[in-house]
C-alpha cells in the first residue's frame, strides 16, 4: 500500500501511511477541507485513537498532502467579471480574470511572497544604493520567451518605460512616477534611476500590471510565463497550456481555462456541481452553503480590506476630536468580525494598516475596544447628541456595521441617524462631501502607498480631510529609508497618528474569500487579490 | 405587387436601422462616464485618460465619430472594440453563432409544440385538457425566467447532479455533451415563450371559430377537426405568425437573464458588456443585429400572413 514516494521518518509511532485507506481517507478528507488541528485531534480521539498519535497523524498526513505535488489535470477557473475590455497588454489590467491571465502568460522581475515580500523572478538578484535613489536588476539568462527568443535586458527596459512619460496609460503610472528612467546597464542589467528615492519600487515591481512583455509589442499573449496561450476571447474565455520550456520547474497543470460567471448565485452553483473548480467572491451570507458541500471548500485569505467610516475634520462634527473618539469607542469590533464578517475578517483599530501588511504593521499600537462608558463620555465631551451618517451597500455587511453602531449608540442615549442611499453615484457625490459617510477599500500592496492614498495633505481621496505635517514629513522620508526597523518605527509613528488624530473609524478589515475544489492543494496567499493574489497557476496541483 | 410591397418593407426597414443608429448612439453617449474612464477605473488620471482618448478617438466630437461609424459601417467594416482592442467582428461571430443554435434549437422545439397544443386545445374547449393547458401557460406566463432557470440548476445540477449548471461551452463537445450542455437552457426558453404562443393560437383560432362562414361549415356537417385545419387555422394564421416572429426576434435578442444564469456567451450579454464599458462600435453593431432580426423576421410574418390570406392582398 506504499504506492506513495515520500518517506516520513520513522517516530515509532502510528504514522500516516501506516494507516488502512479508510482511515487515509479520513485524514486526507479532514486535511484538505482545511481542518484545524484541533477539530482533526478531536475527530480522531473520538474514534479511539491517543491524542499523541492522532497529533502526529495529523501531521504526517498533512505533510503527504503538503508535499508531493502531483502533475496533471486541468482547472476552470470562474471570475465574477469579465467583458470585451478584457486585456493582454499587462499595463492595462484591471481586473481578477486579467490577473489571473497575466500571472498564467508572463512574469514580472520581481514576485511577492505570500507576506508581500518582494522575491526574485525575472531579475535573479536586486539592490538599490543606500538613500533608494538608484536600484540595479540583474536579469535572469536562459529565459524565453513564447515564441522562442531569448529574454533581453532590453525587453525589461522596454517593458518598464511603459509605464513612464506623457503617452503612457499604464494603470499603475502614479505608482511608478518616482522612477526617472530605466535604461541598460550591462548585457544582463537594468537600472531604475529614481526621481525621488523610493524604497518601495520592488513591492510594486511585483504587482499584476508590472509583467515583461516582448520588445516593442503589447504583450499580446508572448510571455515568459508558466503557460502558453492556446486561445483568447475576449468576455467568454481564454485557454492555456503548460509550456514545457519554463525557467523554472514550471506549473503542475496540464491546463487552465479562465472565465466569468457575473451572477453569484449561478457562480456558487456551477462550483457545487463540479463545472468549475475555482470562484471568487463569495458573500458570508453563502459561507454556510460552500462549508457544508463535500466537495468545495472556502478560501478566506486575511486581507487589508478595509471597511470604514470617514467623519470629515474639515466640518462638524468631524471636527470635533471627542466625537470621533465616541465612534471609535462605540464600535463593537469583535461582533463586527464574528457575527458580521462570520469571522472571516479581523479586527480594526483606525488605522488603515492590517496584519496583512506584514512588517509595517504597527502592532505596537494598543488596540482599541469597544467601550460604551468610553463613547458616552466623548459623545457628553463633544457636546452633540446626534449625528447623521451616510451609507451604502459597498460591500457585503457594511450597512450592519453601521446599524450596529446606531443600536449601541442608543443605548448610551446617542441618537445615530443612518441616511442610507444607493452605491449608484455614491462616490461622486456622498463620499468625500458628506460629514459622514463609510468608505470601502481594497488593499494597496505598501503601508507607504495605502496611507499616502488616504491621509496625505491634499491627496485626491483624503476621505477625512485630515492633515498633519508630521505625517507628511514621516511620508516622505519612510520611502527613502532603507534600514527595515527604522522604516518600521515610522511606520508605527504615521499609523499612532492616524490613530490618534484622525477622523477615520476602521472597526475591521475583510477577508478575502473565495472557493476552490476539495482537491486543490498548494493555494499561496498572497492577500493582494482574489484567489491568493491571482498568483495560483504556476504553483496548484491535484491531490 | 407582393414584390412591391416587400421592397417597401426593406427600405422602411433600413430606414429603422438608422434611426436606431442614431438614438442608440446618443443613449450610449449620455451614460456617465467613457470608455477610457472605465479602462483606467479607480486609478484614472487626468493625463493618462486624455492620452488614452487620443488613442481611442474619443477626442473627435461626437458626430464625426458617428458619420465614421456610419461609413466603416456601410463597407461592412464593424471596427475594432474600443475597450479591449479586438476586432468586432471577431467578437460578435462566435457569439452569434452560440445565439443562433440556442435560438434556433429553441423555435425547433417550441413552435411545433405550441401550435399543436393550442390547436388541441381549441378543438376541445372546455375540456380538462383545454383547462390543463391554459392553467398553465398562464402559470408559466407570470412566472420570471430567471425563477424558472435557478430552479431547474437547483434541482437537475446541485440535487440530482445530472445536468452541469452553467451551459458554458468549451468550444469542442460532441453531440450528446453539447444536448446536455443545452438542456437546461432550452427547457428555460421553451418554457417561457410556448406559452405565450400556446394561448395566442388557442385565441385565434377559436375568434376566428365564431365567424359566419365557420358556422357554415359546421351547418353544412363538416367535421370540427377538418373545420379547424382547414378554414379556421388559415385565417387565424397572421396573429400566430407574428407572435411567432416576436418570439423568435426575442430569443435572438432579449435572453440575457438565461445568458447570465447560464453563463452561455450569447450575444445579449455581450451588448450589456458593451454598454458597461461604454464600446460604443460594440453597442452599434449588436443593436443594428438585433434590429435586423426584428425587421427581417416580422416582413417574413408579414409574407406569410399575405400569403395565407389571399383577401389581405388587395389593399382597402
Amino acid at each position: 500500500m506504499k504506492d506513495n514516494d515520500t518517506v516520513i521518518p520513522s517516530t515509532g509511532e502510528l504514522s500516516y501511511l501506516d494507516l488502512d485507506r479508510a482511515d487515509q481517507a479520513l485524514v486526507e478528507k479532514a486535511v484538505r477541507k482545511g481542518y484545524s488541528r484541533r477539530e482533526i485531534l478531536k475527530l480522531m480521539m473520538a474514534t479511539g485513537v491517543t491524542a499523541a498519535t492522532a497529533n502526529h497523524l495529523f501531521s504526517s498526513g498533512g505533510a503527504v498532502l503538503a508535499d508531493t505535488p502531483k502533475k496533471g489535470g486541468s482547472v476552470t477557473m470562474a471570475s465574477n467579471l469579465h467583458g470585451p475590455d478584457d486585456q493582454l497588454d499587462p499595463i492595462l489590467f484591471t481586473s481578477t480574470i486579467d490577473y489571473t491571465r497575466g500571472r498564467a502568460t508572463y512574469n514580472g522581475l520581481l514576485q511577492l511572497s505570500n507576506e508581500l515580500v518582494p522575491e526574485p523572478e525575472l531579475a535573479e538578484s536586486f539592490s538599490s544604493n543606500s538613500d533608494a535613489t538608484e536600484w540595479t536588476f540583474q536579469i535572469r539568462r536562459g529565459v524565453t520567451f513564447h515564441d522562442g527568443q531569448p529574454l533581453t535586458a532590453d525587453d525589461v527596459v522596454y517593458s518598464m518605460n511603459r509605464h513612464l512619460g506623457e503617452e503612457s496609460t499604464s494603470v499603475i503610472k502614479p505608482a511608478l512616477a518616482s522612477v526617472q528612467s530605466w535604461r541598460k546597464s550591462g548585457p544582463r542589467e537594468v537600472k531604475a534611476v529614481m526621481n525621488t528615492p523610493n524604497a518601495d519600487l520592488p513591492v510594486v515591481l511585483g504587482l499584476f500590471q508590472s509583467k515583461i512583455v516582448k520588445d516593442g509589442t503589447t504583450g499580446e499573449g508572448n510571455g515568459t510565463g508558466p503557460f502558453t496561450l492556446e486561445s483568447f476571447e475576449p468576455g467568454v474565455k481564454s485557454i492555456h497550456k503548460r509550456n514545457e520550456n519554463y525557467w523554472r520547474e514550471g506549473a503542475n497543470l496540464d491546463a487552465i481555462e479562465l472565465t466569468a460567471i457575473t451572477d453569484k448565485v449561478a457562480r456558487i452553483n456551477a462550483i457545487l456541481a463540479g463545472d468549475v473548480q475555482m470562484i471568487t467572491n463569495i458573500e458570508p451570507t453563502a459561507f454556510r452553503q460552500i462549508e457544508s458541500s463535500d466537495n468545495v471548500k472556502l478560501l478566506s485569505i486575511p486581507a487589508a480590506l478595509q471597511m470604514g467610516i470617514c467623519c470629515l475634520k474639515s466640518t462638524e462634527p468631524g471636527s470635533n476630536g471627542d466625537f470621533v473618539k465616541g465612534m471609535q469607542y462605540i464600535q463593537d469590533r469583535e461582533h463586527i468580525v464574528n457575527k458580521i464578517l462570520k469571522g472571516k475578517g479581523s479586527i480594526g483599530n483606525d488605522t488603515p494598516i492590517s496584519k496583512a501588511h506584514g512588517p509595517d504593521f504597527c502592532s505596537e499600537l494598543p488596540q482599541r475596544q469597544y467601550d460604551p462608558d468610553k463613547a458616552k463620555y466623548h459623545f457628553e465631551k463633544s457636546g452633540y447628541s446626534s449625528a447623521e451618517i451616510h451609507v451604502a451597500p459597498l460591500v457585503s455587511g457594511i450597512e450592519d456595521v453601521v446599524l450596529l453602531a446606531q443600536a449601541n449608540c442608543s443605548k448610551i442615549g446617542f441618537d445615530l441617524q443612518v441616511k442610507r442611499v444607493p452605491t449608484d453615484g455614491y462616490w461622486g457625490a456622498i463620499w468625500l462631501t458628506e460629514p459622514v459617510n463609510v468608505v470601502f477599500w481594497n488593499m494597496r500592496p505598501t503601508a507607504n502607498s495605502q496611507m499616502a492614498l488616504q491621509f496625505a495633505t491634499g491627496a485626491k481621496w483624503n476621505d477625512t480631510h485630515w492633515s498633519n505635517p508630521r505625517f507628511d514629513e514621516l511620508l516622505k522620508t519612510s520611502l527613502a529609508e532603507t534600514d527595515p526597523d527604522k522604516r518600521h518605527a515610522m511606520y508605527c509613528e504615521m499609523q499612532t497618528l492616524i490613530h490618534n488624530g484622525s477622523g477615520m473609524v476602521i472597526p475591521s478589515f475583510s477577508n478575502v474569500n473565495d472557493a476552490i475544489a476539495d482537491n486543490i492543494m498548494g493555494m499561496p496567499t498572497v492577500p493582494l487579490g482574489q484567489l491568493g493574489g491571482n498568483e495560483w497557476p504556476e504553483f496548484i496541483w491535484l491531490a | 405587387m407582393m414584390l412591391q410591397m416587400v421592397n417597401r418593407r426593406i427600405a422602411i426597414g433600413v430606414a429603422t436601422l438608422i434611426v436606431v443608429s442614431v438614438i442608440v448612439f446618443i443613449g450610449t453617449s449620455i451614460l456617465p462616464g467613457d470608455v477610457a474612464q472605465i479602462i483606467l477605473g479607480q486609478s484614472a488620471t487626468p493625463e493618462t485618460l486624455a492620452v488614452l482618448r487620443a488613442q481611442l478617438g474619443l477626442d473627435e466630437p461626437g458626430y464625426i465619430r458617428y458619420f465614421l461609424w456610419l461609413g466603416d459601417m456601410m463597407t461592412g467594416d464593424l471596427g475594432t472594440s474600443k475597450a479591449g482592442g479586438a476586432s468586432i467582428a471577431s467578437l460578435i461571430s462566435g457569439r452569434l453563432g452560440n445565439t443562433m443554435v440556442l435560438a434556433g434549437l429553441v423555435a425547433l422545439i417550441s413552435i411545433p409544440l405550441s401550435i399543436a397544443l393550442g390547436l388541441f386545445a381549441a378543438m376541445h374547449p372546455g375540456t380538462w385538457f383545454d383547462r390543463i393547458v391554459t392553467f398553465c401557460t398562464l402559470s408559466l406566463i407570470s412566472v420570471p425566467e430567471f425563477f424558472i432557470a435557478t430552479l431547474l440548476v437547483l434541482v437537475l445540477a446541485v440535487e440530482l447532479n445530472w445536468l452541469p449548471a452553467v451551459a458554458y461551452m468549451s468550444g469542442d463537445e460532441s453531440g450528446w455533451e453539447l444536448i446536455k450542455k443545452l438542456a437546461m437552457p432550452i427547457v428555460t426558453l421553451v418554457i417561457v415563450v410556448s406559452a405565450q404562443m400556446i394561448r395566442m393560437t388557442r385565441a385565434g383560432i377559436l375568434n376566428v371559430m365564431n365567424s359566419p362562414y365557420i358556422e357554415m361549415a359546421i351547418l353544412k356537417g363538416v367535421p370540427r377537426r377538418r373545420i379547424i385545419l382547414r378554414h379556421a387555422l388559415f385565417n387565424a394564421i397572421g396573429p400566430i405568425v407574428n407572435v411567432i416572429a416576436l418570439n423568435l426576434a426575442y430569443l435572438v435578442s432579449g435572453v440575457v437573464v438565461v445568458e447570465i444564469i447560464f453563463a452561455y456567451p450569447g450575444l445579449a450579454k455581450l451588448m450589456i458588456d458593451g454598454v458597461q464599458t461604454r464600446d460604443l462600435p460594440l453597442v452599434q453593431a449588436c443593436a443594428m443585429i438585433f434590429c435586423g432580426t426584428y425587421v427581417v423576421l416580422i416582413i417574413l410574418a408579414d409574407v406569410a400572413s399575405i400569403l395565407s390570406n389571399p383577401r389581405l392582398r388587395l389593399p382597402k
